[in-house]
């Protein structure tokens, strides 16, 4: 029988109510284990972590594949009876890409590019996202639509005008093929933007970079969570708009920020659309994305398996593509779950 | 009891007005950038890239000149029959791929937000194909796969059973390991490839529903702990409160993510039509891969409008005020 649970008064504000009354500690646990509400809990927990571990392990595991063959020879690749653990290690692949593939430079050149691109991007998606979701200026509409459009509409379907645009770049000429426009005049000529970085600066200035439409969509969708009453009261008390965005506003959407940061860092270090586009020579820029393409000169094979082991020389120059990513959100994976926690992405 | 005066009423209105009025100002100044952006490059590129699909291009040196052909192209799409079998072929892989990524990505937010034993690390783990979804990897393995196509073109089908078995480093099993399993079991071959088809895309909805994940846990988060405690209180088993309070809650989140999620497989770089599209370099080239790209969005357009249309009767939108 369960005895009443004793209250007492312990001070002023405070009741202290002992449920258990006088059962010890092991009575209390046989009691809970004779309840078969426990054993199920205790199964779908084991289940829950056997299958949880499961999926980890179906996304880990061509990482953990890529990592061991990168490790070992041409002879060990071929080999069969080699799985996972190299018979002959080494890092020679590591060294050449190094060396002839010109990583180092290609790392400084696209830290220094998505560095750029993600610092503005997450600016400007910010700005457009908070004017979206907070004013209701004529025509806000039109201007979410085209957001959403730019979201939609395939790149490749835009590649050509873009090589022309940027290639010949002119701000003032609506329609590229024909006639003079003022820049021209006063520059004496179209701006050559190909292998720059000003086209990329260019486009995420305008919200126009590689999935810029998602951040300022995701922005919007935060900023609408954000309750009117703070600014409204911050306007009463004699602040501006823009003071309001960058006092009040602005810090309180940092974790979102940090999300947004992450993902356009990520997203423009591994995009091989828009620098294949604006970097078509490689010589003059080298960028990550070139790292894989070629294979190093003194790993040419001519043995049988020269197919396999090409493709464990670029899964190879993925992989080390990919590190310095990896690293990066070792430290901020902490930032990307929390500001989507707050953000509050609902519609 | 005293009522304001008339006259005041009108004086109070114009205030607010000008008040609302300033506010839009300041408005237009917050997506100026977008604005500009739109204005002067988008627009024009998109003008451009239509334009170019309605002419013919020739390079010369002076850069290219253009000789209208009106729908020639568009007509000359739909009659390659490989272009239309990857349109096809895409809808289908969209029509198998699509709900399996949000019932995947919803259930597995639904356990990341439960408390549970590491917890922390299976968020990092299951967030890291966010990083990469770029695809970087699927470029790479495509370039393996082409380049096995070449070969084996050139020399036969090589023998070897090493050169399968991890040449798809990138897939979970081999085929060849799948196969072997289920030879032994009393089925048909046509079940085998279906085992092993559906087998390699669970890979690939592991890896394409990173994004889904974060935006589904971000909905689940929002939800207000206290209608789970109504739930605990009236007795609701579990699984009811899921069916009767989280899928409602996120039923918003299901449509964004839908959309999302035919955005992105249609986009992306390895969809098959995409794929086809960028490699085509037969009659037209240039314009021909312009004219494919904008039908390609036409028919994605549609695809989204209605599914748009039949998910949005299903939502259920909390009013929050």
């Amino acid at each position: 029988m369960e005895s009443t649970p004793i209250i007492t008064k312990e001070t002023k504000n405070r009741l202290v109510v002992d449920y258990e009354g006088k059962l010890s500690f092991k009575e209390r646990l046989l009691r809970k284990l004779k309840t078969s509400n426990t054993w199920i809990k205790v199964l779908i927990n084991i289940f829950r972590f056997i299958f949880m571990l499961g999926v980890s392990y179906v996304i880990i595991y061509p990482f953990i594949s890529k990592i061991a063959n990168s490790f070992m020879t041409v002879g060990d690749i071929v080999d069969t009876t080699v799985i996972f653990i190299p018979k002959n290690f080494t890092t020679e692949i590591y060294r050449y890409i190094f060396t002839e593939n010109h990583y180092l430079e290609a790392f400084f050149n696209t830290v220094l590019l998505s560095l750029m691109c993600a610092i503005i991007q997450t600016f400007i998606a910010a700005i457009v996202g908070y004017g979206i979701a907070k004013f209701k200026f004529k025509g806000n509409k039109i201007v979410s639509a085209f957001v959403i459009i730019t979201m939609v509409i395939p790149h490749s379907a835009l590649e050509l005008a873009l090589i022309q645009h940027f290639t010949n770049f002119d701000i003032f000429q609506v329609i590229s093929w024909n006639y003079p426009s003022i820049l021209e005049l006063i520059t004496g000529g179209p701006l050559k933007l190909q292998g720059t970085f000003w086209p990329m600066a260019i486009l995420s200035f305008c919200g126009l970079g590689f999935k810029n439409g998602l951040y300022i969509y995701m922005m919007r969708q935060f900023f609408k969570g954000v309750p009117d009453e703070l600014e409204e009261s911050a306007y009463v008390d004699g602040s501006g708009v823009f003071r309001t965005f960058f006092q009040i506003i602005l810090p309180l959407s940092v974790p979102m920020m940090i999300t947004i940061f992450l993902f356009a860092f990520s997203w423009q270090w591994t995009d091989g659309f828009y620098t294949e586009i604006f970097f078509m020579n490689q010589d003059t820029v080298r960028l990550m994305p070139d790292v894989y393409q070629n294979i190093p000169k003194s790993l040419a094979t001519d043995f049988s398996g020269t197919t396999l082991y090409n493709s464990v020389i670029r899964n190879t120059a993925g992989l080390m593509i990919i590190a310095p990513l990896l690293v990066v959100y070792l430290f901020c994976q902490k930032y990307l779950v929390q500001g989507i926690e707050r953000s509050g992405l609902v519609g | 009891m005293k009522f304001p005066k008339l006259s005041n009423l009108p004086k109070l209105k114009l205030k607010a007005a000008s008040l609302d009025a300033r506010k839009a100002r300041s408005g237009y100044l917050f997506v100026l950038p977008f604005l500009i952006g739109i204005l002067a490059i988008y627009l024009p590129i998109l003008l451009d890239s239509v334009w170019f699909s309605f002419n013919d291009l020739k390079y010369s040196a002076d850069g290219i000149s253009l000789v209208p052909v009106g729908f020639e192209y568009y007509q000359l799409a739909f009659k390659t029959e490989t272009f239309t079998t990857a349109l096809l072929n895409s809808l289908q892989t969209l029509l198998f791929q699509v709900p399996a990524i949000l019932i995947f990505s919803l259930f597995i937010a639904v356990i990341l937000n439960q408390k549970m034993l590491g917890r922390a690390m299976f968020r990092a783990i299951f967030f890291v194909p966010v990083i990469i979804s770029t695809g970087l990897m699927d470029t790479i393995s495509m370039m393996d796969v082409s380049q096995d196509m070449v070969d084996s073109s050139m020399e036969g089908v090589m023998s070897g059973t090493g050169q399968e078995g991890s040449s798809s480093a990138g897939d979970l099993f081999s085929a060849m390991d799948v196969a072997v399993l289920l030879n032994y079991l009393p089925i048909g071959a046509s079940m085998v490839e279906f085992v092993v088809q559906l087998v390699n895309s669970v890979f690939d909805i592991v890896n394409y529903s990173g994004v889904q994940m974060l935006i589904f846990l971000a909905g689940l988060q929002s939800i207000s702990p206290s209608i789970y405690e109504a739930c605990q209180i009236e007795g609701a088993t579990a699984w009811e409160t899921f069916w009767k309070v989280t899928f409602p809650m996120i039923s918003p989140m299901i449509l964004v993510n839908a959309f999302y999620t035919i955005i992105d497989s249609f986009t992306r770089d390895t969809s098959e039509v995409m794929q086809f599209i960028s490699g085509y370099v037969a009659t037209g080239g240039a314009s021909m891969r312009t004219a494919m790209s904008w039908i390609y969005f036409l028919i994605v357009f549609l695809i989204i409008a209605v599914v748009g249309g039949i998910l949005s009767s299903f939502i259920f939108y909390q009013r929050r005020d």
